[in-house]
């Protein structure tokens, strides 16, 4: 079978399967239908990316997110078809089945999982790389949060790809310290919780004015870009887009980029649940946790943790956040390891009760406002599940 | 006197949540009216000598190793160890108090020698999981944590294990995890590991503040007993 025939049976057998799928109810269809052409054609996706523009987007937080807002921006702002995902299927077979896809736009803004990038990168050949943030997550998988920086250091050496980054992030300046190009944005520093020590050479970093300088260099190369320090975590990511986007030739003005810094748009989805509004964050890390309950106003508050594979295994790093805010609220507490979170609010101080279910803990509550933080399968059973809930809808906080 | 309690570089050996032993702790400790008092020590801070219990938690290799050279330095955990201050040293902690461990390039260097037990790289995939043993000790239940290490530890011949393990890796060694020497206590699970397990909680206060009353300790006990359960269906 010759190259091209191979990879046209391929994604036509990957099609069907994903369509099976879809029938049968097994969900989307992405992976099972990726599967299917990689098994065909094991080179699908290098074939499959020959002769587009591709940009990569990657880091702890925020990936789907920014993914679907960079497509967005470039249909709108470059006038270009966008080839995308907006499921957040990010490992090989996922991206697989979104380069199959037609029409195959010129244009692909792909996520990837940490773990997965030096591959896909490989694969890919990306004309931009966007690096978003590194933290602690799913910590069973990747060991240590150095250990995902080494990796991408060791594989980021060559001169034809863009990287756009926070540089106000150490990982990340590890990550691209030895990459061609690179732009660097900067908010004027904030201090990173998991950077204590220097992502290259393990000295110790000096925190004390809010930014990093380490002696061995790390940290001394000059913003390309300096954003505002209050931003908050989507609107930061929502900056290093828009630069992705101006490199793949949109033209955004100022004022233009500035509404699109205000409405950056965040994992916040309302259900209706017996009568009450819940406004769901979905957070799966200490990052994302902090920032989530940064935005709880709500004085009764349901907190959903699991931790099935995609979750981290491990919750110890449950205990790694503050819940001050928590403290006078009414908390409850649901999921597979609502006890583990509940513990660890009541050490604090802070008035807990579980329920075993999520109906259950909105069916508890009194008010009709409720604020929700669920765990990153807690959150996508949210969203699938018969609970006579609306269907819910990301978007702008 | 109140009941000092001293959480070492917890910016450095905090990646795995060990943080939240002290946290319990004292939690504990006030529930029992005991007087209590957390000490934080951060890099560059003089290590307190007349403490009552220290903590270590896990960290990652560059950050260990950092942590290593500042207690070697300094001296004053070692001090109060010699003098019968109770220690609990978690994953990259307990391989810190051992004899000898690799340090993040890999070469073998000394430790704090606080316990007989010497850490080797192992080469094999990474040990993660949940971590279920027997304590060696009696009047405790099953115990359980979370392991995430590359390491290894075997133990001395005299020196005791905290328990037998029924399912994980543990120490990596004869079936043994973590080590329970004197008041000096090491182990691979995380959870925190003082949260998962009350009566260890009780146990390691009680090395420090003698015997403790009973209190409502409704949620914890529920917690613990939730985890062993589950893990004994799996």
């Amino acid at each position: 079978m010759t190259d091209s025939l191979r990879l046209a049976a391929a994604c036509l057998a990957g099609k069907f399967a994903g369509h099976l799928s879809v029938v049968l109810g097994r969900g989307r269809g992405e992976t099972l239908s990726g599967r299917v052409i990689l098994a065909i054609d094991p080179k699908a996706i290098s074939k499959l990316s020959s002769g587009r523009d591709i940009v990569l987007v990657s880091g702890t937080n925020g990936k789907t997110t920014s993914t679907t807002n960079l497509a967005t921006i470039l249909r709108n702002f470059a006038g270009e078809g966008v080839s995308t995902s907006e499921s957040g299927a990010n490992m090989p077979a996922g991206i697989a089945a979104l380069l199959a896809q037609k029409p195959r736009h010129r244009f692909a803004v792909i996520e990837c999982d940490e773990m997965y990038l030096p591959e896909m990168y490989r694969k890919l050949l990306p004309k931009v790389v966007v690096l978003l943030n590194l933290s602690r997550d799913q910590l069973h998988r990747t060991g240590e949060v150095r250990k995902v920086a080494n990796l991408w250091h060791d594989t980021f050496t060559q001169d034809d790809v863009t990287f756009v980054i926070d540089r106000d992030d150490p990982f990340l300046e590890h990550s691209v310290a030895k990459a061609g190009h690179v732009i660097r944005v900067s908010f004027s520093g904030r201090q990173h919780p998991d950077a204590a020590t220097c992502p290259n050479c393990a000295a110790i970093l000096d925190w004390s004015t809010g930014d990093y300088l380490c002696p061995c260099g790390l940290g001394a190369k000059f913003p390309d870009v300096r954003s505002d320090k209050r931003l908050d975590g989507p609107q930061r990511n929502t900056v290093l887009v828009i630069e992705a986007a101006r490199l793949m030739g949109a033209e955004i003005m100022a004022d233009e980029a500035q509404d699109l810094i205000t409405k950056s748009p965040d994992r916040v989805s309302d259900f209706l649940i017996s009568g009450k509004q819940v406004s769901t964050h979905l957070a799966k890390n200490p990052e994302s946790w902090r920032q989530a309950l940064g935005d709880v106003t709500s004085d009764q508050v349901i907190l959903s943790v699991n931790a099935r594979g995609i979750d981290g295994r491990d919750t110890s790093w449950l205990w790694d956040i503050d819940y001050s805010k928590l403290l006078g609220k009414k908390v409850v507490c649901t999921g597979e390891r609502r006890l583990d979170i509940a513990y660890r609010l009541s050490v604090q101080g802070i008035d807990v009760r579980v329920s075993e279910s999520f109906p259950d803990a909105v069916e508890s509550c009194s008010d009709h406002s409720i604020q929700a933080i669920a765990s990153y399968t807690a959150y996508q059973d949210l969203l699938t599940a018969e609970l006579g809930i609306n269907k819910g809808k990301s978007g702008a906080k | 006197m109140s009941l000092v309690i001293v959480r070492l570089y917890h910016d450095l050996l905090g990646t795995y949540g060990d943080q939240g032993n002290a946290e319990i702790l004292v939690h504990r400790a006030k529930a029992r009216s005991l007087e209590v008092e957390l000490v934080e020590v951060t890099p560059g801070m003089a290590v307190p000598r007349s403490g009552d219990v220290y903590l270590l938690g896990g960290g990652e290799d560059g950050p260990q190793s950092a942590a290593l050279e500042m207690l070697k330095r300094d001296g004053g955990l070692n001090y109060a160890a010699a003098g019968g201050a109770t220690v609990l040293a978690i994953c990259a902690g307990f391989q810190i108090i051992g004899e000898t461990l690799p340090d993040s390039s890999g070469q073998i260097t000394s430790g704090l020698g606080l316990v007989d037990a010497h850490t080797v790289y192992d080469t094999s995939p990474r040990s993660v999981g949940e971590l279920v043993i027997q304590p060696s000790r009696g009047g405790l239940p099953i115990l359980t944590g979370f392991e995430n290490h590359q390491g290894l530890t075997q133990l001395g011949s005299e020196m005791p294990s905290l328990g037998i393990v029924r399912s994980g890796v543990g120490n990596g060694f004869d079936k043994k995890e973590g080590v329970w020497h004197g008041n000096v206590l090491g182990s691979y699970m995380h959870g925190p590991v003082l949260a998962r397990n009350p009566e260890l909680a009780d146990a390691v206060l009680q090395c420090a503040a003698g015997p403790l009353q009973a209190f409502d300790d409704e949620l914890a006990q529920a917690f613990a007993q939730e985890r062993r359960t589950t893990l004994s269906r799996s």
